[in-house]
């Protein structure tokens, strides 16, 4: 994926870019501040031959469209045990959940095959599955399950790194989602009411409202700053990227009770920022245009890191401290902070 | 229409009936995790093994002793550091390009000859943990090919498919796959900022002491009843720095200090990982 996405900034700019990102309150190209997301424009129910559908434009271009299918699905005996043996050991099964969704990502002018695609596919797929509480709303009875199909295209060229644009989409999709009524009882044949008026939402809403499907957001860190929702220009300069899905409980009997939102982690991955390979830059000292002299001969190994010059550009490498990493999470997650003002912002889409 | 001449048997497959024995001493004894919960299992790593490769490396887990257990198995080779074809653009970077495979007899379920998904999605788990540590500027212009074959994962004969959960057992292919890794890296002799080692932690629930969770490291998905969340970690040990960090997992009450306590114990698992590491390297120079 970082491979794939080269972003065309002379080493110049992209000190430049670093400096001003990483001044205290950072100054970021398109002007927004450190922690708000691009504009968007969301509507949900699109696509009518769908169960749920939803499509997200954001402001500098890219456009994503979810559609979500279900299909009734005979449950293999082997996953029925482990079904029985989920529920009986903690509560919730989500043991043989993962082949119950199948996601699939679609990104013009990528191969099929690429691996950038199968990672943004299995982050958002583990993420939905994660949280445990989807997989038992998926189950009919004990011999049949709903299949969800979760398709997800990308219709505008990937004009900056897809993630949080597919995430958010995918999120209202299924938040549009709804399933036929069941009709029978019990372990015999599902037999569904065909009124599509009286079709349940996967995720019910109202008071008694359990949880969310998660979204999934990118973070960055440059210097000091931590950044949300970066743009490809952003990118280039990060010096850790980390994707971070976020799922929401809201338990009634909770002392939060005036906000009602309990945030909790589901998954966390780094991403590979593309600023690893970013040519680096040359600085006059060693610039034989600068009058520089040949270089001496070097005797014992090389300096693992060039001495650093103020205003010359050099790729980051190495990791990223574990107290970063730490702090990137905890941003996210803190109460009133973005994933929070992220799911007020998607509670305000208008559902149909 | 159905086929209402002949008496036709139930559509779905059929598996024969088995008994259950009366003497309980045949049955198998489920696994229990016997090393204290803070220890990794042993290891095997040799450096050198494929001559062809420009730098190659074996890593064999423990396994427990007990029959139709089989422990993780990875094989890896580093071809390059070698030119990159005259047709590619210019890059100022050594371009690195990871394959993690399962053999196809590696899972109780057989895997294609073709990469499915998941191996894709571990190919750039591991690039990512490696490109951190790879000095990448000094090969302009070259490439450098990094192939993981799993031989054989971590697996267990008698139990059933829906017993053991694949998602997890991932994990722990991961971590191997980046030590492993990096022993070829450093085999082949392309410059590193360190050895890069990986190592997992999990949050666990075992009935044994009453549902409650505790976290071990290098869990085996076997041993536990259930586990609610794991977390891979590379680590560079010399300069306390995390190239890659996979989380995923349902927390019980929404605690941020578990899911620290889980990264800190990930993270001292890839320092055991990396004691191997330098062990093995040390052995191989000397």
């Amino acid at each position: 994926m970082a491979s794939t996405q080269h972003v065309l900034l002379s080493p110049a700019e992209l000190a430049y870019l670093h400096s001003s990102l990483s001044q205290t309150p950072p100054i970021r190209p398109d002007g927004r501040t450190a922690t708000q997301f691009r504009p968007l424009v969301a509507e949900t129910g699109i696509l009518p031959g769908t169960n749920g559908s939803a499509r997200i434009c954001f402001a500098d271009g890219t456009e994503a469209i979810v559609g979500v299918k279900a299909e009734v699905e005979a449950t293999g005996r082997q996953e029925e045990e482990g079904d029985e043996e989920g529920e009986g050991g903690s509560g919730n099964g989500n043991g043989n959940g993962s082949d119950w969704v199948e996601m699939s990502v679609e990104i013009p002018g990528v191969r099929d095959d690429d691996s950038g695609t199968a990672f943004l596919a299995a982050m958002l797929s583990e993420a939905v599955v994660a949280d445990g509480g989807l997989v038992g709303r998926l189950r009919i009875n004990g011999r049949f399950h709903w299949k969800l199909y979760l398709d997800i295209l990308l219709i505008s060229p990937p004009l900056s790194y897809p993630l949080p644009l597919l995430s958010l989409t995918t999120h209202l999709a299924l938040l549009a989602t709804r399933l036929p009524r069941l009709k029978s009882e019990g372990d015999e044949d599902p037999f569904f009411d065909d009124d599509w008026a009286a079709a349940t939402y996967l995720y019910p809403r109202g008071e008694k409202r359990t949880r969310r499907p998660p979204v999934t957001l990118l973070v960055m860190a440059v210097g000091k700053n931590i950044i949300f929702d970066p743009s490809k220009e952003e990118l280039a300069v990060a010096d850790v990227t980390l994707a971070v899905s976020v799922g929401e409980e809201s338990k009634p009997d909770s002392e939060k009770q005036k906000r009602g939102r309990r945030l909790k982690l589901v998954a966390v991955r780094t991403v590979d920022p593309p600023s690893r390979l970013t040519p680096p830059g040359v600085p006059n000292a060693v610039n034989a245009a600068y009058g520089a002299g040949g270089r001496q001969k070097q005797t014992g190994p090389r300096p693992v890191e060039p001495e650093a010059v103020e205003g010359v550009w050099r790729a980051p490498r190495g990791g990223a401290k574990p107290v970063v990493m730490a702090a990137l999470v905890q941003k996210t997650l803190e109460a009133g902070g973005v994933a929070d003002e992220v799911l007020d912002a998607l509670d305000g889409v208008d559902l149909g | 229409m159905a086929d209402r001449r002949r008496i036709n048997g139930p559509p779905g497959a059929t598996i024969p009936p088995i008994y259950e024995n009366g003497d309980a001493s045949l049955l198998k004894k489920k696994q229990v995790r016997t090393r204290p919960a803070d220890e990794a299992r042993k290891t095997y790593l040799k450096t050198g093994v494929t001559p062809s490769a420009s730098g190659s490396a074996y890593l064999e887990v423990e396994i427990p002793g007990q029959e139709g257990v089989s422990g993780l198995k990875l094989s890896c080779t580093v071809h390059g550091p070698r030119s990159l074809p005259r047709s590619s653009p210019f890059s100022p970077h050594i371009i690195l390009s990871t394959h993690v495979k399962f053999a196809p007899f590696a899972t109780k379920q057989r895997r294609g000859y073709l990469r499915d998904p998941t191996e894709r999605d571990l190919g750039v788990h591991l690039e990512a943990a490696l490109r951190g540590a790879i000095i990448a500027d000094r090969w302009p212009k070259s490439g450098v090919d990094i192939i993981v074959s799993i031989i054989e994962g971590d697996q267990d004969r008698e139990r059933s498919r829906s017993q053991g959960d694949e998602a997890w057992d991932l994990m722990n292919v991961l971590s191997g796959c980046i030590t492993v890794a990096s022993a070829a890296l450093a085999d082949a002799g392309i410059d590193c900022v360190d050895t890069v080692a990986g190592g997992v932690a999990a949050l666990v629930r075992d009935s044994a002491d009453n549902g409650k969770p505790r976290i071990v490291i290098d869990p085996m998905p076997s041993e536990h009843d259930k586990i609610d969340a794991a977390c891979c970690i590379a680590y560079l040990p010399s300069r306390d720095e995390i190239t890659n960090l996979w989380f995923k997992g349902d927390m019980p009450d929404g605690d941020m200090s578990t899911y620290f306590d889980l990264v800190q114990e990930g993270i001292a698992a890839s320092k055991q990982a990396g004691l191997v590491l330098v062990n093995g390297l040390r052995e191989a120079v000397e």
